[in-house]
């Protein structure tokens, strides 16, 4: 009894074990495909049993890998120490963080105390706190002179009647308002493109635009003084940059050259491979450059320029911020004023505040285009769109531009009669584009050299100072030095300004002559 | 009521009986409320109390603008007129589709943190069928994608050719990115860029479309859609085309045109930017303020400014886009802690500050911890008293994004520390936007005086950005303006506290605007000036808010956030829902336009509804919203969170309304 027992009362236990096994059999064998299994593991075994083991060394390693986190965090990296709580608590009451900003420095503050401040509506002939008359206005952006233009006032007010002031939502979310989509259809046919689309300020088109169509391992060429939102926007991107002398054709092409010789070389060392996988797959290129620059009003050769993008198969984004509404027969910019179709340049980034006098900017190109940044374009998605009286003021702009081609005729003979004058001022050069009614000017006999920027600058500005107190109000182009690469040369810069809400020319020749006599002034007393 | 339907009627087809409204047509409530006015003006003797924009001028000018010369007489969606014509000491100088009448006083309430209260929020988890079935749904999803891009390939190359390399050319954007926008996101074309016009206040007019492919493209017919606008970002009812800041603004447009011309720092600078920054400064309570005319630059282009290489982030994993631009362009390391989890900050700052930076160990130059106020998609508010606890054992700095959190939360409408009754010098910067709360556009940053002029300077914005126009600024100073009262000190009874702006000059926070702030032409209405129509407002969002979230939890729903909050996010789950939710609210007798998202703004399982509550809105018209949820969650399966013997009907919770926000 004793010895049967144990036994027959581990039958039932038995029983059910083989019982289950068999049923776990049965089922394994029920599904499709598992004999083959089962057979390829039994005649491996038999061929070889260190093999199952190795085999199921391998599976269990595969679960654990499946099943580790995908990011290691800083724990498991070898530079990791292990520290006590108590010793951490040490090492916090020790830590001593630098001041959240550093205290200003006496240039900082005599610039900050140095911007003029407008009392009053901004135009032609505005009034400056601490100025008792009104100033010849050659500092802020009033191409067009629809500052203050009482059409696009009344339009301005209708439309504020019947939308109200914000959009209170992004263009995804009711915030897409039909005066949006005029807009964008205006400023498409005005162009000449397929569509256009409308982003809520014009410094974040283009930070967006770039990184909507470039991402890592893609490759942009592009300017080697390019405006300071074109750099952020190929820093945000993350591509490869590569960079050509500033506003040099050859220069570019040379590099165009050297790229497409790699491009070969590694093609045929990979030869073999790319035989075995088919095709390799072609590099996302673009080529990012201003139709008139920011930083010095020099002018891009564009048809030269499409010649090359066509010749070595690149896409062109052509910033049109300074040269929207400010060069061509009517203000369409540089394809205007090279009579090139606007279709042949990919995506035409412009703002509807420097050459419209409203607010925003925008992206012209094919519908596939526009389409992809309409969910890729990040200041597009993330942010509140344009409040619709901006989107309508910049609309009837566009409509006065297009109509009256004598406001353009105005302001490019204000620009050659300024030039004329300018041109002949000792001390100073300008490296601006004759047509470009952007003017930089620099201080002659001063080469380029970091450690005299602030001395360059306070020359500049004593200018500046000088030409307000005779009545003509100038700015020195403002740069964020230490976070611009390439430093720009320090510059002034005139906005010259036409139209019926523009400078008369009389009134442009009179600045210019303030300019003159105020340079001759400040470099005699340097002297 | 003329909107109130019962719920055992078919939601999927329009109502079309008319049903009976107290008011018949736009021309007797017109009448009475003339009538109504009348009586209003003979009792009071005040010639002040009838400003310019008066009543009977404001509704009469309504009906030819803002009605948009449609559905004149046909209040049937209850949208155009309330559901009963106001009594003669009812006196309202607001047109009722952009912000609604409401003068019952039970339906207040005020912003702000019990001591004591918790803001841990359970997260309710759906049951596993819900989350399978949505995995399900998405795997589904995917493998139809790519059956379809193989098949199109081959049949239809000419639909693909902005995929494929032509003319030497690499494609313009890779199929494997676009993957889920064209395969999944065009499902839900129908739900977003909606194309609108008119103000987007308590209502707003959806211009018709129709898709002949799927999504691809769309059509105008050239039919509008009056809807209840449960979806902008309209907290305090600001976006008016008519009211005393629309006339502030109009003004302006006249004396100072459209534009400025240029950047801050480059002939681009008005009196108007100066006032403006100093009016903010004084309703955050900092030293400075500075302004910037797009709310997404203020962060992409002034983080930048404040920390650099050496420098580290810690910043909230559901901080919006900007901020993740903004860090990205400043060369900082980033850490991210789990969504408003304190222990996770705790450990992470732990652990940052003990190990130092990456490789080196040298100690970090600083620490700027980016959190939000309240978080767009979640609802959530940040557990403020908690990180400024933290502040003082790990000496971070602290910068708050109160882009949804300013003018919506807190007493005073100044945003997450009124809400918690802290001292705004605790914190180092707070960040904002116009565009939300103040119905205007772009975004402030406030600080001390030294950081916000070193902004000034270095920020991106100074030199290369356009400076805010003038109707913008306008909109800002107005509206603020009448949240702070001008002049006199505010009526609600909560503690103040002295503190001193940047020229040394001492003022009580949160308190009035001093009159010498505004520009000598704008003349606000006194019901603005006094701050009693900003206070209401600010108590009607808080009622609003507290109503809609409360309600729709006791329905039965799954919501997230904080019941203060004015986001309301109503968890859907399934992809599919997504669409059918956005239709069947639309398509209701009274249309209300919702915005639904999902992945990659939500977690993949977790796609929602997000209601944003504004104090334009009528007790009805959350009354009407929580109908409609209650009727399409009962189709759609979409209450899985209390058990059905703790809901409410939906009647009880209209008839309890005010015990319930109380509550």
């Amino acid at each position: 009894m004793s010895f049967v027992g144990p036994s027959s009362s581990f039958d039932p236990l038995f029983a059910f074990l083989s019982f289950s096994l068999l049923k776990v059999e049965a089922a394994f064998y029920s599904l499709p495909g598992s004999s083959v299994i089962a057979r390829y593991v039994k005649s491996s075994h038999q061929n070889d049993p260190g093999r199952t083991v190795l085999e199921l060394i391998l599976v269990v390693f595969a679960i654990r890998t499946l099943l580790q986190s995908r990011t290691r965090n800083e724990k498991q990296q070898k530079h990791f120490i292990e520290f006590d709580e108590k010793e951490i608590d040490e090492l916090v009451a020790e830590w001593t963080p630098e001041p959240l900003t550093p205290q200003l420095t006496a240039t900082e503050k005599s610039d900050l105390a140095a911007i003029p401040i407008i009392s009053g509506a901004n135009g032609a002939k505005p009034r400056v706190t601490k100025m008792a008359k009104p100033v010849l206005n050659l500092a802020s952006y009033n191409f067009t002179g629809l500052a203050g233009n009482e059409h696009i006032t009344s339009r301005a007010v209708e439309t504020l009647r019947r939308y109200g002031l914000g959009s209170c939502g992004p263009s995804g979310f009711y915030g897409t308002i039909d005066v949006h989509t005029k807009f964008e259809e205006t400023v498409a046919s005005f162009l000449g493109t397929e569509a256009a689309i409308l982003y809520a300020q014009s410094m974040a088109t283009i930070e967006s635009v770039i990184p909507a169509f470039c991402k890592r391992g893609d490759l942009i060429i592009a300017d080697k003084h390019s405006s300071f939102a074109i750099r952020k926007g190929l820093e945000i991107s993350r591509a490869t940059v590569r960079w050509y002398e500033h506003n040099d054709l050859a220069s570019l092409e040379e590099v165009l050259m050297t790229i497409e010789k790699e491009e070969k070389r590694r093609l045929r060392r990979r030869g073999c491979l790319s035989r075995l996988f088919g095709r390799s797959r072609i590099q996302v290129k673009y080529i990012v450059t201003e139709g008139i620059f920011e930083r010095d009003g020099a002018m891009v050769d564009l048809p030269k320029l499409i010649e090359l993008k066509q010749k070595y198969k690149y896409r062109l984004i052509l910033d049109e911020n300074m040269s929207f509404g400010s060069v061509g027969r009517t203000g369409r910019g540089l394809t205007e004023l090279y009579n090139v179709p606007a279709t042949k340049i990919d995506m035409i980034v412009g703002s509807a505040a420097i050459g419209l006098g409203a607010g925003g900017g925008f992206c012209a190109g094919t519908q596939a285009v526009i389409d992809h940044q309409r969910s890729n374009g990040m200041a597009f998605v993330f942010s509140a769109s344009l409040p619709a009286l901006l989107a309508v003021s910049a609309t009837e702009a566009i409509q006065i531009l297009s109509s009256t081609p004598s406001i353009l005729e105005s302001l490019h003979e204000n620009t050659r009669a300024a030039r004329a004058i300018l041109d002949k001022v000792d001390g100073i050069t300008i490296p601006s584009h004759p047509a470009s009614p952007l003017i930089h000017i620099y201080l002659k006999g001063y080469t380029f050299n970091p450690t005299q920027i602030a001395l360059e600058e306070s020359i500049l500005q004593e200018i500046v100072d000088e030409a307000l107190s005779q009545g003509v109000l100038l700015t020195r182009a403002k740069r964020l030095r230490g976070q611009e690469v390439n430093e720009p040369k320090p510059s002034i810069k005139l906005s010259i300004s036409g139209g019926s809400g523009g400078l008369t020319k009389k009134e442009v020749e009179k600045a210019c002559a303030v300019i003159k006599s105020a340079v001759a002034k400040v470099l005699a007393k340097r002297r | 009521m003329a909107f109130r339907s019962s719920p055992s009627r078919s939601i999927f087809k329009k109502k079309s009986s008319p049903s009976l409204a107290p008011m018949t047509s736009a021309a007797s409530y017109l009448s009475a409320l003339s009538e109504a006015d009348a009586r209003a003006r003979g009792l009071s003797k005040s010639p002040t109390s009838t400003p310019a924009l008066s009543l009977s001028s404001s509704i009469t000018e309504s009906s030819e603008d803002t009605v948009l010369n449609e559905l004149d007489d046909d209040n049937r969606d209850g949208l155009l007129f309330p559901s009963c014509a106001p009594t003669s000491e009812q006196v309202f100088t607001t047109v009722h589709t952009e912000f609604g009448h409401c003068s019952n006083e039970d339906y207040r309430y005020v912003s702000q943190h019990i001591p004591g209260a918790t803001l841990e929020v359970v997260e309710k988890d759906p049951p596993y069928y819900i989350l399978l079935t949505t995995y399900i749904s998405y795997l589904i999803l995917i493998c139809v994608g790519h059956v379809r891009d193989f098949i199109g390939k081959r049949i239809y190359p000419g639909a693909y050719k902005h995929l494929m390399p032509h003319n030497g050319l690499a494609p313009l954007t890779s199929d494997f990115d676009s993957f889920y926008t064209r395969r999944l996101k065009q499902r839900l074309a129908e739900c977003f860029a909606q194309p609108v016009t008119g103000v987007a206040g308590r209502t707003i007019v959806c211009l018709d479309r129709f898709s002949p492919d799927f999504g691809q493209s769309y059509i105008l017919t050239g039919g509008r859609t009056r809807a209840l606008n449960i979806s902008s970002y309209n907290y305090l009812g600001f976006a008016q085309g008519r009211g005393g800041c629309a006339d502030a603004v109009e003004e302006s447009i006249r004396q100072y045109g459209v534009s400025t011309l240029g950047a801050r720092m480059e002939g681009g600078s008005c009196d108007l930017h100066v006032m403006t920054e100093a009016l903010v400064a004084r309703f955050v309570g900092m030293e400075d303020a500075l302004i910037s005319s797009m709310g997404f630059a203020t962060n992409s282009t002034f983080i930048p400014a404040l920390v650099d290489k050496g420098c580290l982030v810690i910043s909230d994993e559901l901080n919006h886009a900007s901020i993740r631009f903004g860090v990205r362009l400043s060369g900082a390391s980033v850490r991210m802690f789990k969504h408003n989890d304190m222990k996770s900050l705790e450990s992470l700052l732990r652990e940052s500050i003990s190990q130092g930076q990456p490789k080196t160990h040298r100690p970090w130059k600083k620490i700027l911890l980016i959190v939000e106020g309240l978080y767009s998609m979640e609802g959530t508010l940040l557990n403020l008293p908690a990180i400024l606890a933290l502040k003082k054992k790990y000496k971070f700095y602290v910068f708050i994004d109160e882009a949804h959190s300013i003018g919506a939360l807190g007493p005073h409408g100044r945003g997450v520390h009124d809400y918690f009754n802290v001292n705004p010098r605790d914190i180092d910067i707070l960040m904002g936007t116009f565009t939300k709360s103040f119905g205007a556009a772009g975004g402030y940053i406030a600080g001390n005086k030294n950081l916000i002029d070193r902004l000034r300077l270095h920020g991106h914005s100074g030199p290369y950005a356009e400076a805010m126009t003038p109707p913008v600024l306008t909109q800002v100073i107005a509206s603020m303006a009448s949240i702070m009262g001008i002049g006199l000190p505010s009526s609600l009874s909560h503690p103040t506290r002295t503190l001193y702006s940047a020229d040394g000059e001492a003022f009580q926070h949160p308190g009035p605007a001093a009159p010498a702030m505004l520009p000598s032409w704008i003349n606000l209405p006194p019901a603005l000036a006094s701050g009693q129509e900003g206070e209401t407002r600010l108590r009607r969002l808080a009622f609003n808010s507290r109503y809609l979230a409360l309600g729709l939890i006791k329905l039965g729903f799954i919501t997230y956030g904080d019941p203060s909050s004015p986001i309301v996010p109503l968890l859907l789950f399934h992809p599919g829902k997504m669409n059918l939710f956005h239709t069947l609210m639309k398509n209701r007798q009274t249309p209300i336009v919702v915005v639904v998202v999902a992945y990659p703004a939500t977690d993949l399982v977790t796609s929602r509804v997000r209601f944003c509550v504004s104090a334009s809105h009528t007790k009805e018209d959350i009354d009407v919203v929580l109908r409609a949820c209650d009727e399409i969650g009962d189709v759609l399966d979409l209450k899985l969170g209390i058990r059905p013997s703790e809901r409410w009907t939906v009647d009880e919770i209209i008839e309890r309304a005010v015990e319930l926000v109380k509550s």
